[in-house]
């Protein structure tokens, strides 16, 4: 293997548990087994990778016939790739409250049942609820001696309302998703909460489309900076010449005061002990006063473009590592929820988030609320169904003009490259000035 | 042992702990060429294999599924543990063997699965791509072939192969992208330099747009915009479980007008496509699946867990994803109707695709998204770049006020659609 430059080896087994109610009826509990291993190669050029299911690592042998095949699939490569040196080591994992492991599927189908009833309020048409768990057993390896295992456990749950009234239907939605252990006991309140939501909806309005001030909430105010910020700093996008944030280091491209991290060391959703490719992972600060600080890396983004962490590999189980967000925040600012209602005075105030996209290379970017409100002199008043909100990139996050103290993180699942890995993201309430809202109400 | 005698052992066993048992199993091998920096960078090749046991006692159904054969009695344990939570319900058995009543189209028998292909077709693209003045920025080829089968305990045996030519280009001039695809299981279907130039035109020619106020304007949506936004509301919609459950506003409109007198959609599991088979994921024959004929809602798709709960017949409509159990889907969907005239008649805005299709409400079908590589068109021809817009607007009441359909109808992952002509829809600009 001498014109092997480096390899690393990827082994994700595990078990995935999935219970699924709908009104009442246990579609399915089940359990099921994956064991995928992702092999790299560099050779003269660029990577090449092979996905095999159930390798032994141990097997000096099987390991050196897979190199060499993914050695030998590299040679159509052309575009040179350097790998740069970044910090080693991992962290401990967070302890587990109560170990989802220990739980029986039975306790595990009652409790989301329970969650799920509690949606079923009059006027609701249809729950359902879901329980998701995932124990990944990760082990790497790799050509230049890095060695590690750990095993990761997630859990989580979420819930749906619809209510319908004379042909028109309507949905509130609850989602909790942890590595902090077993978190179905004692949640009606959120499966409440979801049909409280669905039910009022049905006399919302639909808003009226155009430029407006808003107020995101912090669970929204985190997808927005997830969607706005988060994906256009990501150095493989930097790197192909797909961000409009390329080349603006140093530059100002938020409010002052402004401070936007992803920190996969945080113990959130989107914790890891190490990155994909064995690399210590650290908080980054992407924008610092509002100056663009870093961008986020792996080894070969950080070799070719430098400014900014490595420790951001990540991927999916029997996918290679690419660069990812983890948790991703805006940092609490110094305003009170009400201060920034008061100094909205007419405008729209935007809650929870039914997800978002962006174009990066573009720089816009959409993201939906769940609901709204509309905001008359400085009050909330009538509610909003289907609001959703567009912005370009280098101009909206000069358009903040006030930031909250109340930063909350909320979990999620975010994709990328055919990819779905564990996040989180938050924020506090924003004041944002002239924000695009779509809607087509009177 | 991952062959034939694992699947038969599966079942032998199952069939002494359960009523029923059913195996469906998976092989395939697929090799990928990723462009970076406007060359090849990376080369992949995957193998992999997998196994889903579906067992059912009194009415009550249990799934697993593994990566690994050698945990095999794992996943069958899985499944029988899995049927005993399940809620019972109305059962009336797997399939047993039954005529199929067309052929698929689902397999290119000559294709190659290799590396050295997938990069040829990269060079297309890239060739495509340099005839306008754009940086490509990413893109791929992929080349794949599988193997499924399944077998259940009442004698059903099936197999059949499946294969994938794709590739998609993504390119950028200053801050205007262009992204386009293809994909079929014909390596003859698949005309990359093609699909690399319009990529490139798209970055090119968006260059330098000019803002647009808000209004109501008449618009065509091209075929990748139409299936964005229909796919996550109209498709849902067509589910039987949805339908049943309280999730579909369409439920209670069998037999009524519900869209525009133009509209068809139909479900073609025979024509050449992805989705292309002679039997469905639990090993029911395919058919030909009316669901709306000239705007009249006609039916809905159903498995057969649903299709027993309520008393409805299958219609072959279960589809899988992933490791995950076996759910109501649709084959090839077609969405088509009378082509009056020419759809970018006059002056319309053009809209080749979305951000942020899959925020709409498939409930109520309400949508705000961004349009992407929206130009104004005068009879047919793009004649100048917008530069960014919202469309708001919703999916239920478009296909009630469809106001023609082009001519070129086109694959966007399952659904094959034309473009389509809607006047006086709600543009806000910014």
């Amino acid at each position: 293997m001498s014109d092997v430059r480096y390899y690393d080896i990827r082994r994700v087994r595990g078990e995935v548990t999935r219970i699924d109610i709908d009104n009442g009826v246990v579609e399915s509990a089940a359990t099921s087994f994956f064991d995928r291993t992702v092999i790299r190669a560099l050779a003269s050029n660029g990577w090449g990778i092979l996905t095999r299911d159930h390798v032994d690592l141990d097997s000096k042998h099987e390991i050196e016939t897979l190199v060499r095949e993914a050695a030998r699939l590299a040679a159509v490569t052309k575009d040179r790739l350097d790998l740069a040196d970044a910090p080693r080591g991992a962290l401990p994992i967070p302890p587990l409250g109560e170990d989802p492991r220990e739980i029986d599927i039975e306790e595990k189908t009652r409790l989301l049942a329970e969650i799920e009833g509690a949606a079923r309020l009059p006027g609701v048409t249809n729950t359902r609820a879901n329980y998701t768990e995932g124990i990944d057993s990760v082990r790497f390896l790799d050509s230049e001696g890095n060695e590690y295992s750990y095993q990761s456990v997630r859990s989580g749950f979420s819930v749906v309302a619809i209510a319908s009234r004379n042909g028109v239907m309507q949905m509130g939605s609850e989602r909790e998703h942890t590595i902090r252990g077993f978190n179905l006991r004692g949640r009606h309140d959120l499966g409440r909460r979801a049909g409280e939501v669905a039910v009022s909806l049905l006399d919302a309005k639909i808003p009226k489309g155009g430029m407006q001030r808003a107020v995101l909430d912090p669970e929204l105010a985190g997808v927005f900076t997830h969607e706005a910020v988060g994906h256009a700093s990501e150095g493989d996008l930097v790197r192909e010449g797909a961000s409009v944030l390329g080349g603006r280091i140093g530059e100002h491209i938020g409010c002052d005061g402004l401070v936007i991290v992803d920190d996969p060391a945080l113990h959130e959703f989107g914790f890891m002990p190490v990155d994909a490719e064995g690399v210590a992972v650290q908080r980054t600060e992407i924008i610092r006063d509002g100056i663009l600080a870093s961008y986020l890396h792996n080894r070969e983004t950080l070799a070719a473009v430098g400014d900014g962490m490595p420790g951001h590999a990540r991927a999916e189980h029997g996918a290679p590592p690419i660069v990812r967000m983890s948790n991703t925040f805006i940092e609490n600012g110094d305003a009170t929820r009400e201060e920034i209602l008061a100094e909205c005075r007419e405008g729209i105030l935007l809650i929870g988030s039914r997800g978002g996209q962006v174009d990066p290379g573009r720089g816009v970017f959409q993201f939906n609320a769940e609901y709204g409100y509309l905001i008359e002199g400085g009050e909330t008043t009538g509610m909003l169904r289907d609001v959703s909100l567009s912005g370009e990139i280098l101009r909206t996050l000069h358009n903040i003009t006030l930031i909250g103290d109340d930063r909350r993180m909320n979990p999620g699942y975010c994709g990328k490259g055919g990819q779905v890995v564990p996040v989180s993201d938050g924020a506090p309430h924003l004041l944002l000035e002239d924000a695009t809202i779509g809607g087509r109400g009177e | 042992m991952n062959g034939e005698d694992l699947i038969e052992m599966v079942l032998r066993e199952g069939e002494r702990l359960a009523d029923e048992v059913e195996v469906f199993s998976a092989r395939g091998q697929s090799v990928s060429t990723e462009i970076k920096r406007g060359i090849i960078g990376v080369a992949e090749e995957s193998e992999a294999w997998s196994m889903a046991i579906r067992t059912v006692r009194n009415g009550r159904i249990g799934f697993s599924s593994t990566g690994d054969p050698d945990r095999w009695r794992d996943c069958l344990d899985a499944a029988l543990a899995s049927g005993r939570l399940a809620t019972p319900q109305r059962w009336e058995g797997f399939p047993g063997p039954a005529a199929f009543s067309g052929v698929p189209s689902s397999a290119d028998r000559g294709l190659e699965v290799a590396i050295e292909d997938a990069a040829r077709m990269v060079d297309d693209l890239l060739a495509g791509a340099a005839e306008h003045p754009v940086d490509v920025i990413g893109g791929s080829a992929d080349l794949g072939r599988s193997h499924l089968s399944i077998a259940n305990s009442n004698g059903v045996s099936y197999e059949m192969e499946r294969t994938v030519v794709g590739v998609s280009l993504e390119t950028i001039r200053e801050q205007s992208t262009g992204y386009e695809f293809d994909a079929s299981p014909f390596r003859r279907d698949i005309d990359a330099r093609a699909v690399g130039e319009r990529a490139a035109m798209l970055a090119a020619r968006s260059l330098g747009g000019r803002d647009i106020e808000t209004g109501r304007y008449d618009i065509v949506l091209s075929p990748v915009a139409a299936a964005s936004l229909l796919g996550q509301v109209l498709v849902p919609a067509l589910s039987g479980r949805n339908v049943k459950a309280g999730r579909s506003p369409l439920a209670d409109r069998v037999g009524e007008q519900v869209f525009d007198g133009s509209l068809s959609v139909y479900d073609d599991p025979f024509a050449p496509g992805p989705g292309s088979t002679a039997w469905d994921a639990e090993g029911v024959p395919t058919r030909r699946l009316l669901f709306i004929e000239q705007g009249v809602v006609r039916g809905f798709a159903y498995d057969l867990k649903t299709g027993y709960r309520y008393g409805e017949e299958s219609t072959g409509s279960a589809v899988r994803g992933g490791n995950e159990p076996p759910a109501i889907g649709v084959h090839n969907l077609f969405i088509n109707g009378a082509r009056e005239k020419e759809p970018g008649y006059g002056r319309a805005v053009w809209i080749h695709d979305v951000v942020g299709a899959h925020t709409a409400n498939p409930f109520s079908g309400d949508f705000s998204v961004e349009v992407s590589n929206p130009f104004w068109m005068e009879d047919g021809e793009l004649i100048e770049p917008i530069r960014a817009a919202m469309l708001s607007g919703n999916v239920f009441e478009m296909l009630g006020e469809i106001v023609g359909f082009g001519n070129d109808a086109r694959r966007v992952g399952r659904l094959t659609i034309p473009s389509i002509r809607l006047n006086n829809q709600q543009i806000i600009g910014k």
